[in-house]
């Protein structure tokens, strides 16, 4: 809300410019976005009268204006506005002025005809967003005054942010309540006095629902003259707050809410029937709105109804069927209390996000109603005249008004707030901010304000205390440790440390939105009944939770590869979210893709496409941390996203891991990618769980070394060939590495050599020639039988 | 006596400055002091001269053997150095060349940060809590204070679960609730990670990361909270001189409730365009924990008492890195995640 500052200081006398003000706000809780001039920055604008004019002899849309700035003689300017016409007050800018966005105006020649200036609209000269002709000004304002003092000098606006819990800074008066308190002032305007009644008219007010709308003031005003209008002052001070002026007696009930942080709303009294029922609405009906649209009204809507039909929503907005008009001379007024509870969420729901609306939704005052009622009578018959009728006040729930005092206690205050403040202080703070204080040996009883109705327990009141004290009174201290240190876990892989592992391997870590695209996911995953879709998604392709990290890691592979990076090496961690057995579950998961070049470019190493074994190695890489790189199994099995020739189910001890392989041919097209990539995606959490080192006696004996190259077929897997050789040679093996693979000239086609290294030792005794050959032996044994496999020579 | 044997001193010296590699020496060795060597078969002629002129022969033939011998040496010496010198220059590498193999990648800066004040509160005996991304009304919200219409809650944006009773975590508060339920207090957690608004445009991203910090123990202040936030900031930003501003706020699991500004980082309060010529910048939001929310982890307010406070992680990485926009976080552009190394 922008907060005039002229305005302000018709509620509290301050010496403070705008700035300081703002910051002593700020510094009590009330977050100031901006202070800034209330009228834009534009020179060389005088208030302007059109004494003649005539068309353009060469522009059928311009006209030739004699205008008079109060200079003593007539400029001519060259007008384009629809609304220029002989006898028209407006603002004019003179040459070597400026318009708020930086135009220069100066003397020229529009068309062949001289123009000595150029008459405004509201929009250029900053004073409002949209604008149809010129800016009309009233018929009594003087000509050849500047314009800025003709709309009341040099204002400021404040605008301020609240926090939830203080809707009731939401008005000048809330604002200058709150200044009070932190200067240690006392307001100037006190009630306004009531207005001398000249009818006995009042309209029958029935509350239905008690609980959403404890009190329904209103009263009739009849006989406004037809054409009156808003006086400039208070359109502009509309303006300033960022409303437009629509009929005096809309814009002076828009101006009390401005003012008292009351909405109000009037009704033309002709154009209601019977007595008005507030109560929820019912299933089924529909309601025409201020804004002509028509809405379906569910029953958690309260609703201001008449005889014959829904008149407006209660607290969001009035109804179409009802409105004020120009031919408007009755009209009710209505200022309500409606419960916060009453209309949280709806008006973001309907898209109605009113000033009415987010001051109920905040709560205002449970006692402001007659105040504002009272207020916006006296302005209207300033305004329009009208005999007004008596203030009727419905109260139907007297339990919103809490008389209740809360306690708070010196000692709570001191521990809370790390600082003792003076017993006279806390005293003169909770008076100033509006509480009844009593105080006795141990503390105060402070029975807070009705329009504090966010204050409910002693914490509250610490708060209160402690924001006006300042809070940049409290020191900085340390709390001292009571605790030890805390537990160790050694055999607990950090996190930290797995994603080093990566690093170092030359991956740059990424971090991708955890919902993505749905059509995406299901090409990539194939399982959309896993897949958790959002109610609220933000965008088209972010819809549903993911399933695993691939979908996200993807769309960055491909948003680099468009970029001109060719080598791609990217992970993410994160949570991956599936529905299983209708049991939402959350897996921390590490997944990574690669693409391009293993090595960045470069002299000692020929250049090489990244292939299946060299993302093999970073997993491998993965499980070294908790001892597990040796127990990896991983078992050729086709997946949505891979390569049927290159997809790998991965698993420890029968338990799944997850999936490594190179993406699918169809999913690179699909994707557009100029060229492959791997991807690999694990559960995290069985990463971590690692063991702690055990030492084990180092043989003092030679190792033998004995190699054997064996011919199986290619189906023949070279984790099976190890098995089978661990196996069979027995407990003098210390390693068995598979050193070389070879197909083409003197093996058959269909089969591969698969060449051995075995390191062999015995902890007790060197090893024999015969012990090392014996084993040899079995190991060949065992493979030519499990395997089919030949001895290579 | 055959031969000359000062000449034969001469010659032989001559024959080894000839020789240029180990093999020629090695013969010229032979030539002269093998089995049928020059000097050899002039040792074994001595037998026939007479008695008393083989001792004055034999003298001087064997001051030529040890002549020629020290010749041989020598030049074998020299020869042997040359070709270790040649064998050394051959074997010269371009020192200059980079190194092969794969160069280090780096983190993302948001989890670079995490990571920064993860360590800064374990040295504080701070244990690190995680929770679910997923959650329910109840730790989101409920436990934490939001009443059931209260703006509060309608202002955080939050997503909602498809036809589930679940949402995604608006901030990393939740994590408070599940620790305090599994711990009780006296307790101290940080917890980090990602959060989720329903918010997208040049100043907010829907996904971001917080990071939550809370103690709760017997005494506990909001003193306290300046000094740990104090340490953190400074520490931090490593500017010990950095001055924090508190500035009373709302947030319904805290009362008191304060939002932190720091001195602006890069004017150091003077004013900039960063800190929008303030000389602040605001970091995050703190109070001291809710006696509500203290109930609702089965905490009695009366004995314990604590603080809590939550930090944008992508803030402070865009502070302490100089980062400008924060949707750069989640393109994931190599170019900008390789200024992360």
């Amino acid at each position: 809300m922008k907060i005039s500052v002229n305005w302000l200081k018709e509620f509290i006398k301050l010496n403070d410019d705008a700035q300081s003000i703002g910051k002593r706000l700020g510094a009590g809780g009330v977050e100031v976005a901006s202070v800034t001039p209330a009228i834009p920055a534009f020179e060389k604008v005088f208030v302007a009268e059109v004494k003649s004019l005539e068309k353009h002899p060469s522009a059928d849309k311009l006209n030739v204006c004699q205008v008079d700035v109060g200079q003593g003689k007539l400029l001519q300017i060259v007008c384009g506005a629809a609304n220029v016409r002989a006898g028209m007050r407006a603002p004019a800018i003179l040459p070597g002025g400026k318009l708020p966005d930086g135009t220069e105006i100066k003397q020229a020649a529009l068309r062949g005809v001289e123009s000595s200036g150029m008459l405004c609209s509201a929009k250029e000269l900053g004073l409002a967003e949209e604008a149809t002709g010129l800016f009309e000004l009233p018929a009594d304002a003087p000509v050849g005054k500047l314009l800025r003092e003709y709309l009341g000098g040099d204002d400021q606006l404040i605008e301020i942010e609240i926090t939830p819990n203080r809707g009731d800074c939401l008005s000048i008066l809330g604002v200058a309540r709150e200044l009070a308190a932190l200067y240690g002032k006392t307001l100037e305007k006190s009630d306004a006095a009531p207005v001398k009644t000249a009818i006995k008219d009042s309209f029958p007010v029935g509350i239905q629902a008690e609980q959403a709308c404890p009190v329904f003031a209103s009263r009739i005003i009849k006989g406004l003259r037809a054409d009156a209008v808003t006086p400039l002052w208070m359109r502009e001070r509309l303006r300033r707050s960022g409303l437009k002026p629509i009929h005096p007696a809309v814009d002076v009930t828009q101006y009390v809410m401005l003012e008292l942080g009351q909405p109000m709303h009037a009704y033309d009294l002709k154009r209601l029937e019977g007595g008005i029922t507030v109560r929820m609405a019912k299933q089924g009906e529909r309601a025409k709105l201020l804004n002509s649209q028509t809405y379906d009204l569910q029953p958690d809507l309260l609703v201001i109804a008449d005889k014959s039909r829904v008149q407006g929503l209660g607290g969001i907005m009035g109804g179409g069927e009802s409105n004020v008009t120009a031919a408007t001379t009755d009209i009710l007024l209505e200022a309500a209390f409606f419960t916060p509870a009453a209309i949280s969420g709806r008006p973001r729901r309907m898209d109605l996000l009113t000033d009415a609306a987010y001051r109920f939704e905040r709560g205002v005052d449970p006692q402001g109603q007659a105040r504002a009622i009272e207020r916006a009578t006296q302005l209207i018959l300033d305004i329009a005249g009208g005999q007004p009728g008596p203030v009727a006040v419905v109260t139907a729930d007297k339990t919103q008004i809490k008389t209740q005092a809360i306690r708070l206690r010196r000692a709570r205050l001191a521990s809370l707030l790390g600082i003792s403040v003076p017993d006279a202080e806390v005293t003169a703070i909770l008076t100033r901010l509006g509480f009844e204080v009593s105080a006795d040996k141990e503390g105060w009883n402070a029975v807070p304000p009705s329009y504090r109705f966010d204050i409910e327990i002693e914490e509250d009141l610490i708060e209160e205390v402690g924001r006006v004290h300042g809070y940049d009174k409290i020191p900085a201290l340390q709390y001292p440790s009571r605790q030890g240190m805390d537990r160790l876990p050694e055999a607990r892989v950090d996190l930290r440390r797995l994603r080093q592992v990566l690093v170092e391997r030359g991956y740059q870590e990424a971090v991708t939105y955890s919902f993505v695209d749905h059509a995406l996911q299901t090409r990539i995953y194939g399982q959309p009944e896993a897949a958790l879709p959002l109610a609220n998604p933000i965008t088209e392709d972010m819809t549903e939770m993911r399933l695993g990290l691939w979908p996200g890691l993807l769309k960055v592979l491909q948003y680099n590869l468009n970029r001109q990076q060719n080598r791609i090496r990217l992970f993410e961690t994160g949570l991956r979210f599936t529905l299983q057995a209708d049991e939402i579950k959350q897996e921390n998961t590490i997944a990574g893709v690669v693409s391009g070049p293993e090595f960045p470019m470069q002299w000692g190493e020929a250049d090489r496409t990244v292939d299946f074994a060299d993302l093999r190695g970073d997993i491998e890489a993965l499980l070294r941390p908790a001892s597990l790189a040796g127990r990896l199994e991983s078992q050729a099995t086709p997946h949505p996203a891979l390569h049927p020739g290159q997809s790998a189910r991965l698993s420890l001890g029968g338990q799944e891991l997850g999936w490594v392989g190179a993406l699918h041919p169809q999913i690179v097209r699909s994707l557009d990618l100029p060229q492959g990539a791997l991807v690999f995606e694990m559960r995290l959490e069985a990463l971590l769980d690692g063991k702690i080192p055990a030492f084990e006696a180092i043989s003092r004996f030679p190792a033998v070394r004995r190699d054997l190259a064996v011919i199986v077929g290619e189906k023949v897997s070279g984790a099976a060939v190890l098995a089978a050789a661990r196996e069979a040679a027995g407990s003098l093996l210390q390693e068995v590495r598979i050193f070389d693979i070879y197909r083409g000239l003197g093996i058959d086609s269909g089969r591969k050599s698969v060449a051995l290294g075995l390191i062999l030792q015995d902890s007790s005794r060197t090893l024999t020639d015969e012990d090392a050959d014996g084993a040899m032996q079995r190991v060949a044994d065992r493979l030519a039988r499990d395997l089919g496999a030949t001895i290579r020579d | 006596m055959s031969t000359d044997l000062t000449a034969l001193v001469a010659e032989a010296k001559a024959r080894a400055a000839a020789c240029t590699t180990l093999g020629a020496l090695d013969e010229a060795r032979v030539h002269y002091l093998g089995k049928k060597g020059v000097i050899t078969l002039e040792l074994q002629s001595l037998g026939k001269l007479p008695g008393t002129e083989r001792a004055a022969a034999g003298q001087r033939i064997n001051v030529v053997k040890q002549g020629v011998t020290e010749i041989l040496d020598a030049r074998k010496t020299d020869l042997e150095q040359a070709d270790l010198a040649a064998k050394l220059a051959s074997e010269s590498v371009d020192v200059s060349l980079p190194g092969r193999g794969h160069e280090a990648g780096g983190l993302h800066p948001s989890t670079r940060v995490m990571e920064r004040i993860q360590t800064l509160f374990e040295r504080m005996g701070f244990r690190i809590e995680s929770g679910p991304e997923i959650e329910d009304e109840f730790h989101n919200f409920d436990a934490l204070n939001f009443k059931p219409d209260h703006p509060a809650r309608a202002e955080m944006d939050t997503f909602y679960l498809k036809d589930r009773p679940f949402l995604l975590r608006t901030h990393t508060s939740p994590v408070q609730i599940r620790s305090m339920l599994k711990v009780g207090a006296p307790i101290r957690v940080i917890a980090m990670g990602r959060t989720y608004r329903h918010d997208y445009d040049m100043t907010h991203t829907p996904m971001f990361h917080q990071v939550e910090g809370l103690l709760v123990d017997e005494g506990v202040s909001m003193a306290h909270l300046r000094g740990t936030l104090t340490d953190l900031m400074q520490r931090f930003f490593e500017q010990d001189d950095l001055k924090l501003r508190f500035r009373p706020s709302y947030f319904p699991f805290v009362e008191p409730g304060a939002e932190v500004d720091i001195s602006c980082v890069f004017c150091h309060g003077s004013g900039c365009r960063v800190c929008k010529h303030t000389g602040w910048l605001e970091v995050l939001g703190c109070g001291m924990v809710h006696p509500n929310v203290l109930k609702a982890c089965k905490i009695d307010p009366e004995r314990y008492t604590g603080w809590a406070f939550g930090i944008g992680v992508e803030r402070l990485g865009m502070l302490r890195y100089g980062i400008d926009d924060i949707r750069m976080n989640y393109d994931n552009d190599l170019r900008f995640l390789r200024q992360f190394q």
